[in-house]
């Protein structure tokens, strides 16, 4: 494997922010790291280029140990890339200057087929302040990428643009990452960015790896209902003393049914209608073709195996 | 690959350097202490018995008195400036800042020259108004007109951290408090003024620390304060135990002030948006424009104009009196030990800062607190624990002399000016983002190349000014260069006082204006550099 991080343990002050993380990354592959805000994302990504030191474990780079016990490489020796969240272009360097900074001879040839991929043709001579914020983010991921990282990690991308430009950056970046071939870890609080950019997703909780898997995967067979909710809604339904899950996309709406909602709410999002509706004490959501009134009602149906099952305990686990 | 711990030694090495410099700048403090330990117990009994009352409530009034008109003279002009338009506006904002250039001591000599019998303004009365000049007669080196003589010297220190809190208070708040009907008054007082508090409880406890530390204008007053009562116990009356007494006493003072900022800094700590758009200057209704040219003019002309005209009048008076070779001598003494300290000090502050950036450790973290406590401590008390060392040393190392040396100078400037040239290179430093370093670390940049390429040049402005205000205050000092100074080796600060001192203030004038000019000019490059800062784009 190309990358192989065993049983990585992390504490900050006593307190455990990473429990044992294991998982492996081929070569090229695109993973994505999602969790929610100070779940300990971006201190993985500092353990992984060495800005902090693992408490245990170990981390494995293209055959080369980074971290165990015994082993220390400093942050200047990885060859990792980091494009920091805040995009941190120094003052007093222009965009060149930016990317130029300490770069060896050997990756110079490099150097203009990068600025060309990352579009930055025009604005060599600028100065930071002059960029605008997807400039200055493309300009990071140009400085990483001249530099032929094994690893390239990305920390929140996309959290500090406006979600007008959001969109063409997250595909010019996958553009990029795809045509240089790099192995990227790609750390987010959004699915969408994920689903978007990521062959494979790892959702992290509480310092522990909750799933790792393909996207499809994991929103059709979600390891637990934390999991389950991340990717996007879901609706309970009790069965037998039982407690199900079903996802809105999978409930259809008939002309007859046994089971009938009561609109809530209705609003239309472009190619259809969600509507929000009480079934039997709980909210669901749903789509439709077809615009509600209030309180009116809806017939649906169901396919028992779209039922999602977990554990009475899991809601509470999490909470 | 490395071996694990080389990461760590690289620090380690960075750590113990400056463990090194700092017990260096810390040792003569553990000498005083040492001192007290053997002094005896009639010492101790003569202070508390006789001097020691009269000495506290004279430091504690002056310091209430001097703090109180310097909030007066830097507060309001600060507001109006940084929130209005008007004639000559960009004049004020730079005098305002001028009076720093006059060391207080120097302050003090003018206006008791001015109020004097012989002085323009009793001289002037009793050939024009002899039946009233009477009523004018009067002692004037008094606590009170101290009090107020020393504001108008060290007032620049709340006005200028004022000044820079009210520039920074974006447009959503002014928006905020109209939008929930707040008057312009009762904006003033329930928003703007608490969102400032802590600039101006900062710059409070530099006017404090400032009373505490003064010797030159005390002694002339001849109001006996914790300083001048160590200067008089040490020289006068050859007790060296009342001494280090009196200094362990105003290190107690001065420590449990620092603590007392602390904790009401840390009550009163918040941070709000500066980001948000800056507000355009307002223009003023007429009434008020009489009103703020006062406020303004006031400060200015009597801690600048008035004190600097009548020293100008002085050296024409005595022009012909004037040693010019001893003066370009002074002047270059001056300038020469103020440059020295002044590069010596932003060298070792930067690599404190450097440190405790790169490292993060909290260790580096408690030895920058500790050597900004030289600031605070007084030069008297700084200038007594060095000569306790030297003379340790001296016992123990008998053919080392450094008693009276140049070096044992400029090592007591270091001390006591630390924390001047550390604060604008900490300020711009903590504006730098953590990831700059995380940046350059995954750059593989080395600590000195991160030094010699990002903190160097990002810092530029911040270490220049660090050695503006280093030098200006340095071109200042008194206490420490009279105690320490070397044989036979004299600078403008201590030729002005031993004429005044002498009652011969017209003949030092040309020593003062000296300072003032250096002074001066120095203050107005460091006033376009910070007017660069605060102007500079925000987005």
């Amino acid at each position: 494997m190309f990358l192989e991080v065993k049983k990585l343990v992390k504490f900050y002050n006593k307190t455990p922010v990473i429990k044992g993380l294991d998982f492996t990354l081929k070569k090229g592959e695109i993973i994505s790291f999602l969790g929610e805000s100070g779940s300990g994302k971006t201190t993985f990504l500092k353990c992984l280029s060495g800005l902090e030191k693992i408490n245990s474990g170990s981390i494995k780079l293209n055959g080369s140990k980074l971290n165990d016990n015994s082993i220390f490489v400093s942050p200047q020796k990885r060859k990792i890339g980091y494009v920091f969240q805040d995009y941190p272009l120094f003052p007093h360097l222009n965009l060149i200057e930016n990317i130029t900074l300490n770069l060896e001879k050997k990756f110079e040839k490099k150097l203009s087929s990068i600025i060309k991929l990352t579009n930055l043709e025009s604005l060599l001579e600028r100065y930071p302040h002059e960029l605008s914020g997807g400039e200055q983010q493309r300009t990071c991921l140009a400085r990483a990428l001249v530099r032929e990282p094994d690893l390239l990690l990305l920390d929140e991308p996309f959290s500090n643009l406006d979600s007008n430009i959001k969109l063409s950056i997250r595909e010019e970046i996958y553009r990029i990452i795809k045509e240089t071939k790099t192995t990227t870890i790609l750390v987010t609080h959004d699915i969408n960015d994920s689903l978007n950019i990521a062959d494979r997703i790892l959702i992290f909780k509480a310092g522990v790896m909750q799933q790792f898997d393909d996207p499809v995967k994991m929103y059709c067979e979600p390891a637990n209902c934390y999991c389950a909710e991340i990717l996007g809604d879901l609706n309970q339904i009790n069965i037998a003393n039982k407690t199900y899950y079903l996802r809105p996309e999978k409930i259809k709406v008939v002309s007859k049914s046994k089971n009938v909602l009561s609109v809530e709410k209705c609003f239309f999002q472009g190619k259809d209608y969600k509507i929000k509706a009480k079934f039997n004490n709980n909210i669901w959501h749903l789509f439709s073709d077809k615009s509600y009134k209030i309180n009116d009602s809806i017939h649906i149906a169901y396919d028992k195996s779209d039922l999602i099952y977990f554990d009475n305990m899991c809601k509470s686990f999490f909470k | 690959m490395e071996i694990k711990g080389i990461f760590k030694l690289e620090n380690k090495s960075w750590v113990l350097g400056s463990v090194i410099v700092a017990i260096l700048v810390l040792l003569p403090i553990l000498f005083l202490i040492r001192g007290l330990l053997k002094i005896e117990e009639s010492d101790l009994l003569y202070l508390l018995n006789t001097i020691l009352l009269e000495y506290t409530l004279n430091t504690f009034y002056l310091i209430f008195i001097t703090s109180l008109f310097s909030l007066f003279f830097g507060i309001l002009p600060a507001w109006y400036i940084s929130k209005y338009k008007f004639a000559g506006r960009s004049f004020f904002d730079i005098t305002l800042y001028l009076p720093l250039a006059i060391p207080s001591y120097i302050m003090a000599f003018t206006y008791s020259d001015i109020l004097s019998f012989t002085g323009p303004i009793q001289s002037f009365l009793r050939t024009h108004f002899n039946s009233i000049s009477n009523i004018f007669n009067k002692d004037y080196l008094q606590i009170e007109v101290l009090g107020v003589v020393l504001a108008l010297a060290l007032y620049p220190y709340i006005y200028s951290a004022s000044r820079i809190s009210f520039s920074l208070i974006g447009v959503n708040y002014v928006n905020l408090s109209k939008n929930l009907g707040l008057s312009k008054t009762k904006s003033f007082f329930k928003i703007f003024l608490p969102l400032s508090k802590p600039a101006i409880l900062s710059g409070l406890f530099l006017v404090i620390m400032e009373v505490l530390n003064e010797y030159g204008a005390v002694k002339y007053f001849g109001i006996n304060t914790y300083t001048s009562g160590i200067f008089r116990a040490w020289f006068s009356m050859n007790n060296i135990g009342t001494a280090i007494q009196l200094s362990i006493i105003l290190l107690i003072v001065v420590l449990s002030l620092l603590y007392l900022e602390k904790l009401i800094n840390a009550k009163s700590k918040f941070n709000y948006s500066i980001n948000s758009k800056r507000q355009n200057l307002r223009n003023l209704k007429k009434k008020k424009l009489f009103l703020v040219y006062i406020v303004c003019s006031i400060p200015v002309f009597f801690g600048f104009f008035i004190p600097l005209g009548f020293i100008i009048n002085n050296v024409i008076l005595t022009y012909f009196k004037i040693d010019f070779n001893q003066l370009f001598e002074l002047v270059s003494n001056s300038i020469k030990v103020s440059t020295i300290a002044s590069i010596l000090i932003i060298i070792i502050a930067l690599l404190f800062l450097f440190i405790e950036k790169i490292t993060k450790s909290k260790i580096n973290h408690v030895i920058s607190q500790l050597i900004s406590l030289g600031y605070a401590l007084p030069g008297a008390v700084i200038g007594l624990s060095l000569i306790l060392m030297a003379t340790s040393f001296n016992d123990i190392f008998s053919s080392l002399s450094i008693m009276g040396s140049f070096y044992l100078l400029i090592y007591a400037y270091v001390i006591r000016f630390l924390a001047v040239g550390k604060s604008p290179i900490k300020s711009s430093l903590d504006k730098h983002p953590d990831s700059y370093t995380d940046t350059a670390k995954n750059l593989g940049l080395s600590p000195i190349m991160q030094l010699k390429e990002i903190y160097l040049p990002i810092n530029k402005f911040a270490l220049i000014t660090a050695f503006i205000v280093t030098f200006i205050d340095l071109m200042k000092e008194l206490p420490i260069t009279l105690i320490l100074r070397p044989f036979n080796f004299d600078t403008l600060g201590t030729q002005t006082y031993e004429y005044a001192i002498e009652e011969m203030i017209p003949l030092s004038s040309i020593y003062s204006l000296s300072i003032i000019i250096i002074s001066s000019v120095m203050l107005l490059f460091l006033k376009n550099i910070i007017n660069k800062q605060i102007n500079v784009p925000r987005g």
